[in-house]
């Protein structure tokens, strides 16, 4: 670097093998500034290459690192694996995860501010981002080179935790491209072939989808205080709910509310509510409000609403008055028929948590139309394909048992002796 | 039993915990020592009970909202002050702990949570109890060596010897560390069950993984024998801010309005 002429003096003293925290730090700053500038001249971050081009980084990756090690025998190449470089190294890359930690991602204005152009909206695919990574991961492959040797037990865990990172973020990083992640939107009775990306671009996927049934299980329902200056519940220092439950009786503050009756499934008909085998049931419960020294203060109809059916409040003084809360789901459930043709065809039933596979695809349950709440008739599945899974699992294990070692030896013995 | 019942619990532990502090410094082998023993252990036994009837009265592991984090925090934190100090004699460290343990159980009192049964359908996986209580443990740890750290800056200061507390430091970094390395990594094998990818870089675990960094960088610079323990013991100081942010920062911060786990009633 010619610009580096005037302080001649410096910096011969500067590149003195062997290389220490200052040659890292410095390498460091330059390789983060040639990020920043390609970003700045590029723009639009880094595109992962997809199979097999990542795979064929990978092996030259790896042969590099062992031919290097084996026949070079350079101050640089036992620099590369030195405390010094890695310290730096993780120092590195760290600042470049705390501006992922403090910037906001995937904020888009109008016009770029400088902080798009320089990619700090977009870190994790932004080019100083790639640096600082690649920074990490040669650095971290000489030390995994170098240590492959002798195969002692402190040796192995300290192998086990340095590869199976190296696995990770590489297999992570490089195999991103080669993700699929889809989403179809289904409903009851309509089968559907299309699936959508992130980008809302439309693929066909060869076989239909349809949704059979849907499902919520829902929480018992619940009332509070509500206030009716600003239809917000009273929640604050302490303030509950309760459980609603025919022929219990619950305290609420200095409330006793028994709940006379309670209908899962009901219409509003003038100004009672009762059960109602129509669509669009909604929750309501008869209670008697009692006061401890004023006696029944109020009893009435409270309910949740829902598209078909209006939600009721009972009013208890000027200020309170007793809401339902809206429906929280325990768990949420489909039943889906896939088509492989016209006449074969597989049922299978997903739920949030857990997936399934089919047809190479992970299947999983992410949601419903919630404005229908328990009558949605939609189901929302994503499909994703990760054929480098596998790998990022190795390396995961690895790493568990790279740390289960850590845990049980510590770093040595303490001294309790000598102080 | 809720957390109505808490601030009974809280006075029973208090009381205790500052009845044996005041006993800190009494020599080995006097009824007073005994004494000390006896209170440490009731309050701890208060806390205790109040945690596991939370638990059983809430019919699901009190582990989601930030009261509840709290109280494990200070249940963990006190306990291991109680161990260190029996098997190393630390009863400056068993101050500490006590003293942060009963902060954070206070700020409980201060800062009720609303009541509430219910856990929303993604967290109720078999991984949200092991993901939950590694993290805490891992936090747990990892907070107490950054006070052996700030300790060790004041012994250093003052020109004192601290090869013992430097050990000591990093022996309960690489427990932590490897706790917290547990929590980062079953939080990958749960999320890919639960929403199909094992890692977003969500705020959260953006600034656990930053945490993990911190103290990762403390290892690394401590493997070189020569090295300026003043550094060291900055760093491993400064990691505790960065587990601050990850616990506690992260609801103010503009990155982290979208978090799937931002707490949040
Ligand atoms: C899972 C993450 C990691 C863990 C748990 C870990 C842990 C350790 C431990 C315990 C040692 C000392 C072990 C021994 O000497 O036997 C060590 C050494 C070392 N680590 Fe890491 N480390 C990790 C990641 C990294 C990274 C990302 C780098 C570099 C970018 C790195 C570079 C080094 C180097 C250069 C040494 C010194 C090796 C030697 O002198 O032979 N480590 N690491």
């Amino acid at each position: 670097m010619s610009q580096n002429k005037p302080e001649k003096r410096k910096k011969s003293k500067l590149w003195q093998f062997p290389w220490g925290y200052r040659e890292s730090f410095v390498i460091a700053f330059f390789l983060l500034l040639t990020g920043f500038l390609i970003e700045l001249l590029l723009g639009g971050g880094v595109r992962m290459p997809a199979w097999p081009v990542n795979i064929a980084i990978i092996l030259i990756f790896i042969i590099y690192f062992v031919l290097i090690h084996r026949m070079i025998k350079h101050p640089i190449v036992k620099w590369l694996s030195s405390t010094q470089a890695a310290i730096a190294a993780i120092t590195t890359f760290t600042v470049m995860v705390l501006l992922l930690g403090f910037i906001p991602q995937g904020a888009t204005s109008q016009e770029p501010r400088l902080i798009d152009s320089l990619g700090l909206t977009n870190v994790t695919s932004s080019w100083p981002y790639l640096m600082s990574a690649l920074y990490l991961l040669i650095v971290l492959g000489f030390t995994i080179v170098r240590r492959f040797r002798s195969f002692s037990i402190k040796n192995i865990a300290f192998l086990l935790n340095h590869i199976g990172l190296w696995i990770v973020v590489v297999a992570a990083s490089l195999g991103s491209a080669d993700m699929w992640k889809l989403s179809m939107q289904l409903e009851v009775n309509h089968p559907v072939m299309t699936a959508f990306d992130s980008h809302r671009n439309t693929y066909n996927m060869g076989f239909g989808m349809m949704l059979l049934d849907f499902d919520i299980e829902e929480y018992p329902p619940e009332v509070g205080l509500m206030r009716n200056a600003d239809y917000t519940l009273k929640l604050e220092k302490g303030g509950k709910l309760a459980t609603v439950e025919e022929g219990t009786t619950e305290i609420l503050d200095k409330y006793s509310l028994s709940f006379e009756r309670y209908l899962p499934y009901a219409q509003k008909y003038g100004d009672i509510y009762d059960t109602t085998s129509h669509r669009g049931g909604a929750r309501a419960a008869y209670i008697v409000v009692t006061d401890e020294s004023s006696g029944i203060i109020a009893e009435g109809w409270v309910a949740d609403g829902s598209y078909a059916v209006p939600a009721s409040y009972l009013m208890i003084n000027d200020e309170l008055s007793l809401a339902m809360t809206q429906l929280r789901p325990k768990k949420y459930s489909s039943d889906i028929r896939i088509y492989h043709s016209m006449e074969e065809y597989e049922d299978f039933h997903i739920e949030v948590n857990k997936p399934v596979s089919i047809g190479g695809w992970m299947v999983y349950q992410v949601g419903y139309d919630e404005q229908m709440g328990r009558w949605s008739e939609t189901s929302v599945i994503e499909l994703v394909r990760d054929p480098w899974l596998p790998v990022v699992y190795v390396g995961i294990f690895m790493i568990l048992f790279g740390s289960l070692y850590l845990l049980w030896m510590g770093k040595g013995r303490i001294k309790t002796k000598k102080a | 039993m809720t957390w109505l019942d808490y601030p009974t619990y809280l006075l029973l532990t208090s009381v205790f915990w500052l009845l044996a502090l005041v006993l800190l410094l009494t020599p080995k082998k006097s009824v007073f020592h005994t004494l000390k023993a006896v209170f440490l252990f009731v309050g701890w036994a208060a806390i205790i009970t109040f945690t596991i009837s939370l638990w059983i009265s809430l019919e699901r592991p009190p582990f989601r909202t930030l009261a509840e984090t709290r109280l494990w925090y200070g249940v963990f934190i006190s306990s291991i002050g109680i161990v260190l100090y029996y098997r190393w004699n630390q009863p400056l460290m068993l101050a500490y702990t006590l003293f942060m343990a009963l902060l954070f159980l206070f700020l409980n009192y201060l800062n009720p949570d609303t009541f509430d049964k219910t856990l929303m359908p993604a967290l109720q996986s078999p991984w949200f109890i092991p993901h939950v209580v590694v993290y805490i443990v891992g936090y747990a740890f990892l907070g107490f060596s950054s006070l052996i750290g700030v300790y060790g800056l004041y012994l250093y200061y003052k020109e004192k010897n601290i090869e013992r507390i430097m050990l000591m430091a990093d022996n309960i970094v690489y427990i932590g560390f490897a706790f917290l390395t547990f929590g980062l990594l079953f939080g990958a094998l749960w999320a890919k069950e639960a929403w199909g990818h094992y890692w977003t870089w969500d705020p959260k675990e953006t600034w656990a993984f930053l945490t993990w960094l911190a103290y990762l960088l403390y290892i690394h610079f401590r493997l070189k024998k020569k090295q300026s323990p003043k550094t060291a013991l900055w760093i491993v100081s400064l990691a505790f801010v960065v587990l601050l942010i990850c616990w506690f920062g992260i609801n103010y911060l503009p990155s982290a309005q979208s978090s799937v786990h931002v707490y949040s009633s």
